[in-house]
């Protein structure tokens, strides 16, 4: 696919940086103030993404994922207070002064929306939209910058992408403005995508078009990507690692075999499980019981306590720690070391 | 699966694609990400014709607006009329002959003439003039302090919201007539200075509205995806927010500009706006109050106009909303 020999010949090597990780989180923690009391939406999160990496960020809705995005580029809402260090290219981002911070959102971390709906200006051609976010961060003129959106939007498979430019969102289908925000993320070719499920919002269809486009850019910047999801099915086909959240907390991290094959976490199993077979018919669709805690008034000790069908008393009294195994596989459970691994998830 | 052969493919309207198959879930075994990639592209809506420019869209949707084309025409008519008639007249504004007075209408004088024999369409004409160059200066400069300050407030929130609000209160109890007549006292008789005191009593009717819109627009996506490419608060405010609130800002202006326009002649007819000789459309029905048994037409005449400017404007702003909007098409034929 010439994907990979257009965009390989914009971006120059970097090289230098080999093992030295590109982004460096360390016990970051996020929490709300709200009149109802504190929200601890992130908890004592670490985590690393090295240049050219793809991390998966796994969760049920409301565990921390996009705040976790979202705080990385400083973009949360004022009533946020952030805690712990995020280090990216030798700075710390979180005590970036604002102009700061500002150059290097679009540029160096550029983040992709979860509803092209709404990501999109309804007042502006798709064109101007992408020109603009090339023009803040580089002093290009306006004809040089739409040359280079059309290019863009060919990359990302936009047909007709000359026409195409000069049409306004809703002209465009949900998978095209998909198509076509992806475009407007590697326009400054950042260093790190940060893509917020991304298909969530797009039929079946036109979810696996849109994976494989951003599976290729990716591959051809060199980026790395953070690919924030609820859908398993997204992680096995596209992650090099992940890790799953649970009510702000991370609860395993591990490479992607070794979080679908070597699970060491209760939640995790269980997530697993849910996915549905297409082999075995059943009347109901497998699921967690019970719902995701309230972050205002979280549970005693393990939040997933409530729901694990494991759970002992010891779950009740105290958060477990990470467990670490070994590489990179770590996980948060009492009984971590003590789950068998050689039974598949679904038994 | 053979790569398509045995699909139903549409013909219509595509050119250059292919169409997305409609396959059951028992047939995708060896349908890879890759495959699906070919079969590229969600709907495919050929593009009929390139794509036109902006302002030739919005051109071609006000076109159609019937109302609209109307309201234009009209305004501009009448301003032509207010510019051109009195160069026709023999006749200036502040030209009295005591011995022509109250004359009704007739070819030398085509609305007749007042108390002390003034020629009323040369006086219609310029007071005309006169009450839209006050609604318009009013209008622009309420517009501008008012959008400005109605973003601002919704887009930052908090105390710079709570401090700008509370001004808004302020301004809408306070009584507009009381404020003018006080103020009118210095201002009176300068248009400019009039009409920036009508601004000043008025902008917080286009700060609220700015304001409400502002408050949804400011959750939308595309305003955290401008900011997350490195858009600072001030771009984000004027490339991102404010095109968006100009439809309802154009619709509110218009309605502003009717308000302005009866307000000053509310004044004027109090003897509070304008003063003699200068006229404007309020301080002629003013004079011509006492007659309105005798002769009605020489209240009605500037009445009359009041009304038409008041209804051209709405229309033609009813109509430049439509046409400023992308999402509207010229549904309409």
């Amino acid at each position: 696919m010439g994907y990979a020999t257009l965009l390989t010949l914009v971006r120059g090597m970097s090289g230098t940086e080999m093992s030295e990780p590109l982004l460096k989180v360390d016990d970051m923690s996020v929490s709300f103030k709200t009149d109802a009391g504190d929200v601890r939406a992130v908890s004592n999160v670490s985590f690393e993404i090295s240049p050219g990496e793809v991390l998966a960020v796994v969760g049920e809705s409301g565990s921390g994922k996009s705040v976790t995005a979202l705080a990385l580029m400083r973009l949360h809402p004022k009533n946020t207070e952030t805690t712990g260090q995020v280090m990216f290219d030798g700075m710390n981002l979180l005590d970036l002064p604002e102009p700061q911070i500002r150059s290097i959102r679009g540029r160096d971390i550029a983040m992709i929306f979860q509803d092209p709906m709404t990501a999109l200006n309804p007042v502006f051609s798709v064109g101007e939209q992408i020109v603009e976010a090339i023009r803040i961060h580089n002093d290009v003129s306006k004809a040089d910058a739409w040359a280079k959106v059309v290019d863009l939007l060919q990359l990302v498979g936009v047909p007709e992408p000359k026409q195409r430019a000069a049409q306004y969102p809703h002209e465009y289908s949900g998978g095209m403005r998909q198509r076509a925000m992806i475009a407007m993320a590697i326009c400054n070719d950042p260093k790190l995508l940060i893509a917020d499920e991304p298909t969530t919002a797009l039929d079946v269809t036109v979810q696996a078009q849109v994976m494989e486009v951003l599976h290729d850019v990716q591959e051809a910047t060199g980026s790395a990507m953070m690919l924030i999801t609820h859908d398993l099915g997204l992680v096995a086909g596209s992650a090099d690692r992940v890790q799953v959240m649970y009510a702000s907390r991370l609860m395993e991290r591990g490479s992607t075999d070794e979080i679908f094959y070597e699970s060491r976490n209760p939640y995790t199993r269980a997530l697993l499980a849910s996915i549905p077979d297409l082999e075995s018919v059943k009347d109901k669709l497998d699921s967690i019981p019970g719902n995701p805690p309230s972050l205002l008034n979280p549970p005693s000790g393990c939040a997933f306590r409530p729901r694990c069908s494991m759970s002992v008393p010891q779950c009740a009294e105290a958060v477990p720690e990470l467990v670490a195994f070994g590489g990179n596989h770590a996980s948060r459970c009492h009984l971590a070391t003590e789950i068998d691994i050689t039974t598949g998830v679904n038994a | 699966m053979d790569e398509g052969s045995d699909f139903d493919v549409p013909e219509a309207s595509d050119r250059s694609e292919e169409a997305v198959p409609l396959f059951s879930v028992g047939e995708v075994e060896g349908f890879s990400a890759e495959d699906a990639a070919h079969y590229a592209s969600d709907e495919l809506e050929g593009l009929s014709d390139a794509p036109k420019s902006f302002g030739r869209l919005a051109w071609t949707r006000f076109r159609h607006h019937r109302l609209a084309l109307l309201g234009g025409i009209g305004l501009v008519s009448i301003v032509l009329m207010f510019i051109v008639g009195p160069m026709l007249s023999d006749y200036t504004f502040d030209q009295y002959d005591v011995a022509d007075r109250l004359l009704g209408p007739s070819r030398d004088h085509w609305f007749g003439t007042d108390e002390i024999g003034r020629d009323l369409f040369v006086r219609t004409a310029q007071g005309g003039l006169y009450s839209l160059r006050i609604g318009l200066i009013a209008a622009v400069v309420a517009t501008i302090a008012g959008t400005l300050l109605g973003a601002v407030a919704a887009y930052f929130g908090g105390w710079t919201d709570g401090f700008i609000s509370q001004l808004i209160n302020l301004l809408l109890i306070v009584p507009a007539l009381i404020v003018l007549s006080v103020f009118s006292l210095y201002f009176g008789g300068d248009a400019n200075r009039l009409a920036m005191v009508l601004a000043f009593l008025l902008w917080t009717r286009i700060a609220r509205v700015v304001r409400g819109v502002v408050l949804s627009i400011k959750e939308q996506e595309y305003i955290m995806a401008a900011r997350a490419s490195g858009a600072s608060h001030a771009r984000v405010i004027f490339r991102h927010v404010l095109p968006n609130v100009i439809g309802p800002v154009v619709v509110e202006v218009t309605l502003l500009l009717g308000t302005v326009i009866v307000l000053e002649s509310t004044l004027s007819f109090l003897g509070l706006g304008v003063q003699p000789p200068n006229a404007s459309l309020g301080t002629l029905v003013a004079e011509a109050k006492g007659s309105i048994d005798d002769d009605p037409l020489r209240v009605l005449t500037p009445g009359m106009f009041i009304v038409l400017i008041v209804l051209c404007v709405n229309f033609l702003g009813d109509g430049l909303r439509d046409a400023l909007d992308p999402r509207s098409r010229n549904e309409r034929n």
